[in-house]
């Protein structure tokens, strides 16, 4: 029997624990498949599938596990990731992800490989959580210990490279805030990293900033936000307001998010407040280039008249 | 005759062109309404422009701004080519130094800019919603069979006030039909009306902004005096529309022209007065190259290619750049 071929879809938390899971699964001498880079063709299928109302990047997350069936994995991998923090959780629809997934599109129930992940920190590396899926797999436990320790010291080293920022104090710095599934989604967000960089931008976002800030910045509110990584974003956010280097704040934020209205709210009115230069950006499935264009190239000449 | 710098504005409903000199006073102003064909309209005003100064004039300075400012400047030979907010931002702050907000209504869009110690320091745009620009008020005044030119002077004859749901076009028409039934006047309706627009402006841009004046009202529907006066009601003050309110982008984008001329102290780019003989012929195609199959836009000049834009990946237009890039660096 050949090796068995797994499909991971290049969406949502692909973004942060793809070094996590690419680890893992060879260690585990499983064959990985990371789907295709979002596309017009594949969002438009993942919208068929979806009802309306869900934001975006569940919509987007269906055309990628939609594309890995296509070609041909044995499974897609589809954790049910409940909390990496103890009492807060991760937005509800990744709560119930799996399940999302098995109703858009019934055919594939079979080939979701599913477990559930409780942490109390960042790492998923956590043994129990995969027990059930070892079995089914008919991997040993010593093997699954192995190459859990193995992943979670590669994502660990990654995650050090991430904090190492240097920034020019010359050139213009702007802060993006938003989750990972839409800033580094190139399709989805238009190519706005590629466009700020060619203004001569330098762009720091939540993973660079160490989580001990972040905590500290979320303990200053009365009551964090029940989700995990919303919490991230609302925490670093914070520091980046009160960060002189930062010359302005980009807060990217999808289309039909939950988290994301609270969120933008606050960071909104406080910018305000702070005297720190802000604009949205609201990813839906449609939103014009040039329009992305206009607003970015208008923000980011303002923060140079305001620096000179 | 002194330097001359030129100013186009390619916007969705319509296209702007200014000449300015050294001093920044208008030597020639054309506002025409977009009618889908901005190359030949370009042409054309450039046309009426050298009759207009006697065929004597050197242009010594060209920018390009709006919504179609990409094509419009490959095809000009544009020496700057920026977006509308900065373009407008900087021709207000010249001839109002104390300004503190810019409304700025057009037909397809409206855009709100802060401006502090004479430097904007925020700006929203709303480009999705028609319910908070021109196209709304024309659309009520066609609905009310009243020319749109006579719209916002009806407005002032209002006796008395009346509330019409403007979150959005069908609302509002609805809203408007039930309301005339109810036995208000077509002046104390489009009051409403003209209301409506301005409690949208303020609900989709300004939000929970802090104004400061003075305030200054410009784009094409500044031309109403109905949503003028609705804007004073609004912030409690005075409202100025400036003389050149229809064309501010134009110059604005002209005096960053001229700037960049100076700093840059390079000879424009300016393709000539003979473009308006040139043939240009703007075509698309799917590119299959992927599955984003992006509708890709070429412009011929005479049968060249000058630029080719709407890929995704570059494909395209990184080509035509990478040309004209060797092109400089040959100095052919
Ligand atoms: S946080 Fe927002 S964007 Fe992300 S999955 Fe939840 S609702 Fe969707
Ligand atoms: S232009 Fe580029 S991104 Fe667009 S379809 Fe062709 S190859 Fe794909």
């Amino acid at each position: 029997m050949g090796k068995l071929k797994l499909g991971i879809p290049r969406a949502l938390l692909y973004y942060f624990y793809y070094p996590f899971w690419e680890k893992l699964f060879s260690e585990l001498d499983i064959e990985l498949i990371v789907s295709n880079y979002t596309s017009r063709e594949q969002l438009d299928k993942g919208i068929k599938y979806s009802i309306s109302e869900i934001c975006v990047p569940i919509k987007v997350y269906i055309g990628h596990v939609l594309d890995l069936i296509n070609q041909g994995v044995d499974y897609v991998y589809i954790p049910r990731i409940i909390s990496i923090k103890k009492n807060i959780f991760l937005c509800p629809k990744f709560l119930g992800l799996p399940d999302m997934i098995k109703n858009s599109i019934p055919e594939i129930e079979n080939k979701i490989l599913t477990h559930q992940i409780t942490a109390k920190d960042d790492s998923l590396a956590g043994f129990k959580n995969y027990l059930g899926m070892a079995d089914k797999l008919n991997i040993s436990k010593w093997k699954l210990f192995w190459a859990l320790q193995k992943a979670n010291s590669h994502w660990q080293e990654h995650r050090k490279t991430q904090l190492q920022v240097n920034i020019d104090k010359k050139v213009l710095t702007i802060a993006l805030i938003g989750y990972v599934y839409n800033i580094y989604d190139r399709f989805i967000n238009m190519d706005l990293l590629r466009h700020l960089r060619e203004m001569g931008i330098n762009i720091v976002t939540f993973e660079m900033v160490d989580s001990q800030i972040i905590e500290q910045e979320v303990k200053l509110f009365p009551k964090p936000m029940f989700w995990e990584f919303t919490n991230k974003l609302l925490g670093a956010g914070y520091h980046f307001l009160k960060s002189p280097d930062i010359d302005g704040i980009i807060y990217v934020s999808a289309f039909g998010c939950g988290p994301d209205s609270i969120l933008g709210s606050f960071l909104e009115i406080d910018a305000n407040q702070a005297n720190k230069p802000f604009m949205t950006l609201r990813i839906d499935e449609q939103t014009g280039e040039s329009h992305l264009l206009t607003r970015i190239e208008a923000f980011v000449d303002l923060l140079k008249l305001k620096k000179s | 005759m002194g330097n001359i710098y030129l100013g186009v504005d390619i916007g969705s409903v319509s296209i702007n062109i200014v000449a300015i000199d050294e001093e920044n006073r208008i030597l020639f102003k054309l506002y025409t309404r977009n009618s889908g064909q901005p190359v030949e309209l370009v042409k054309d005003g450039i046309q009426q422009l050298r009759i207009k100064l006697n065929n004597k004039i050197k242009i010594d300075g060209v920018g390009v701004t709006g919504s179609g400012r990409q094509l419009v400047g490959y095809i000009l030979g544009a020496d700057i080519v920026k977006n509308e907010i900065t373009a407008h931002a900087m021709a207000t702050t010249y001839f109002y130094p104390e300004t503190g907000t810019i409304f700025e209504i057009g037909g397809q869009d409206s855009k709100l800019i802060i401006v502090k110690d004479g430097i904007a320091t925020d700006f929203a745009m709303n480009t999705v919603c028609a319910a908070g620009t021109g196209s709304f008020l024309d659309h009520q005044a066609e609905r009310l069979g009243i020319p749109i030119e006579e719209f916002g002077d009806l407005a002032l004859q209002a006796k008395r006030d009346v509330r019409i749901a403007g979150r959005c076009t069908v609302f509002a028409e609805s809203d408007m039909i039930s309301k005339q039934q109810y036995g208000f006047t077509k002046s104390e309706i489009i009051k409403g009306l003209c209301r409506a627009l301005v409690r949208n402006y303020m609900n989709n841009l300004v939000r929970n902004r802090n104004l400061q004046g003075k305030y200054i009202f410009q784009g094409g529907v500044a031309a109403n005096l109905g949503i003028k006066a609705a804007f004073a009601e609004e912030v409690g003050e005075k409202i100025i529309i400036p003389e050149h309110y229809n064309v501010m982008g134009a110059i604005g984008i002209a005096q960053l022209a001229k700037a960049e001329i100076k700093k840059t102290g390079k000879n424009t780019s300016f393709k000539g007065f003979n473009i308006t003989k040139d043939s240009f012929e703007t075509t698309s195609f799917n590119c299959e190259g992927c599955a984003n199959s992006c509708e890709v836009i070429k412009v011929q000049a005479n049968g060249q290619t000058i630029a080719m834009t709407g890929d995704r990946c570059g494909k395209w237009s990184d080509q035509i750049n990478h040309k004209k890039r060797e092109q400089q660096e040959t100095g052919s």
